[in-house]
């Protein structure tokens, strides 16, 4: 391992998931592209003294296609992910969640991991798009690796990543077709203020995520009871999202709570009629 | 800590914090001030440099991370004695720029796009460059300029195969 000591930091790069581990143990934070760690002065957090770098472990870096699944590593870029799942049936809305997010030097440097693990940012777009797809995080912890679904991780994600690595994201391919509807008020790089991805199964199951209204994404349960399996036109999502609306939405500078929660049904309507057109957003 | 990268083609050490990031090195200890510091957040791209190649903001970039890497900032693209990058003599020739807080960052971002996408649609330009912000222009112009780019650079290439038949 390279590792230097700054005038007031540690900074060490990691050449394996096992280096990375070890540092983690011994107090680091992780760095991956840092477009979030960054800004952290920017929010009146300092940075932290100890610092274990991602960026040289290649194996946190491949993304791999199996007839069954996807393997998606942690310091995967958005532009690198939008370029691998842009032809998979099926991904259409990570495909989008990976082009639409950000501006295109951003997404060139932004990573998977970066997003999943980034605990105080509501308006992560791959969050919810990997909600829908039902995906799971591998972790590396000191005793050994561990795979737990994201809607599990994302519930104790503070907790675990004390010590944890987040080392790859696992998508089933079973989904026939996704959506991923974001609604930023300006075109150019604002983050959205509310966004709706659901996926189809082939057996038929829909799955609803929501992000960026609540201070964490989350699936919406209600909707996907209330939907029960059945093939609904976009009108009739939007109808049931109107009565299943249980968000709470979060205030924030780019708009109040209030207007997160009432433009849901309509990005649900949006995702309905692009998931029968067979996808994307 | 010493970081050890290439600037503009020549060696280039930082011995401070390694969490500095990369636009303030670049500003205040090689006193290359064509990236400009605007937002620090990512959204301007007044301080895009080219990274191994590729345009990334380097007021987001922690100078540890480019340990081993190529820059290259505007100063780099086309030094004072050569003749301009291509794309900037056609900024200049179009006479696009106004105040020009922007151009340093949109050429670095625009001469990488123009090099990977040399079909590029207008659509395209745009989205190619929505993480770069001008004030002044109202952006019709630059995007007028690099579709006159690449149609020339197209024709260009055309003529030189027919010449090869
Ligand atoms: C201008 C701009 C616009 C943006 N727009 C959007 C947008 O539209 N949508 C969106 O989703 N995001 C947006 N972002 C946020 C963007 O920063 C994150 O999405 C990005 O993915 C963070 O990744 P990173 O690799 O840069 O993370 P880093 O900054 O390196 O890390 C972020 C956090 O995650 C932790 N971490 C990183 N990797 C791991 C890992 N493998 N294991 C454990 N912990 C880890 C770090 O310790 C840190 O706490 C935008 C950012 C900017 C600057
Ligand atoms: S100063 Fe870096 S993007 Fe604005
Ligand atoms: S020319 Fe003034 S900001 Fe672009």
């Amino acid at each position: 391992m390279d590792m230097q000591d700054g005038p007031e930091r540690i900074f060490e790069s990691a050449a394996t998931v096992a280096e990375a581990v070890a540092a983690r143990a011994s107090g680091a934070a992780v760095l991956a592209g840092g477009t979030w760690t960054m800004r952290d002065p920017r929010r009146g957090v300092t940075l932290p003294e100890r610092i274990v770098a991602l960026s040289k472990i290649a194996e946190l870096q491949s993304i791999e296609v199996f007839d069954d699944r996807i393997s998606i590593g942690a310091s995967v870029t958005h532009s690198l992910l939008a370029g691998a799942v842009s032809e998979i049936v099926g991904l259409e809305g990570l495909a989008a969640a990976a082009t639409g997010a950000a501006n295109p030097a951003i997404r060139r440097v932004a990573t998977v991991g970066g997003n999943l693990c980034a605990t105080e940012f509501a308006a992560a777009d791959l969050v919810p798009a990997l909600l829908a797809l039902d995906a799971e995080v591998e972790l590396a912890l000191a005793d050994g690796p561990r795979l737990l679904p994201l809607s599990e991780f994302l519930k104790a994600r503070a907790a675990l990543l004390k010590t944890a690595l987040l080392t790859r994201v696992i998508v089933r391919r079973d989904v026939i077709a996704s959506a991923h509807i974001r609604l930023p008020l300006r075109k150019a790089g604002d983050y959205p203020v509310a966004i709706v991805s659901v996926a189809r199964s082939s057996d038929g199951t829909v799955r609803v995520a929501v992000g960026s209204v609540e201070p964490v994404a989350r699936r919406w349960t209600a909707l996907e009871a209330a939907l029960g399996g059945k093939v609904a036109t976009a009108e009739e999502a939007q109808a049931l999202a109107e009565k299943t609306n249980d968000f709470i939405g979060r205030d924030g500078i780019e708009t109040e709570g209030w207007y997160r929660r009432e433009v849901l049904p309509a990005l649900v309507r949006r995702a309905f009629a692009a998931l029968r057109k067979g996808g994307a957003a | 800590m010493t970081v050890t990268f290439q600037l503009n083609g020549e060696r280039c050490r930082f011995h401070e914090d390694p969490m500095t990031p990369l636009l303030d090195v670049l500003r205040r200890e090689k006193f290359l001030t064509g990236a400009k510091a605007v937002c620090r957040e990512g959204f301007c791209g007044a301080c895009t440099v080219h990274v191994d190649g590729e345009p990334m903001m380097s007021c987001l970039k922690p100078v540890g991370l480019v340990s081993g890497c190529s820059v290259t900032t505007i100063e780099g693209l086309s030094s004072g004695d050569q003749a301009l990058h291509p794309l900037q003599a056609a900024f200049e020739a179009a006479d696009v720029v106004q105040c020009g807080m922007c151009f340093p960052g949109m050429v670095m971002s625009l001469s990488a796009f123009v090099r990977d996408n040399p079909e590029a649609t207008r659509p395209q330009i745009k989205t190619a460059m929505a993480g770069n912000i001008c004030r002044c222009t109202g952006y019709e112009r630059i995007i007028d300029a690099v579709a006159d780019y690449l149609a020339v650079q197209k024709a260009g290439s055309q003529a030189k195969e027919a010449a090869h038949v």
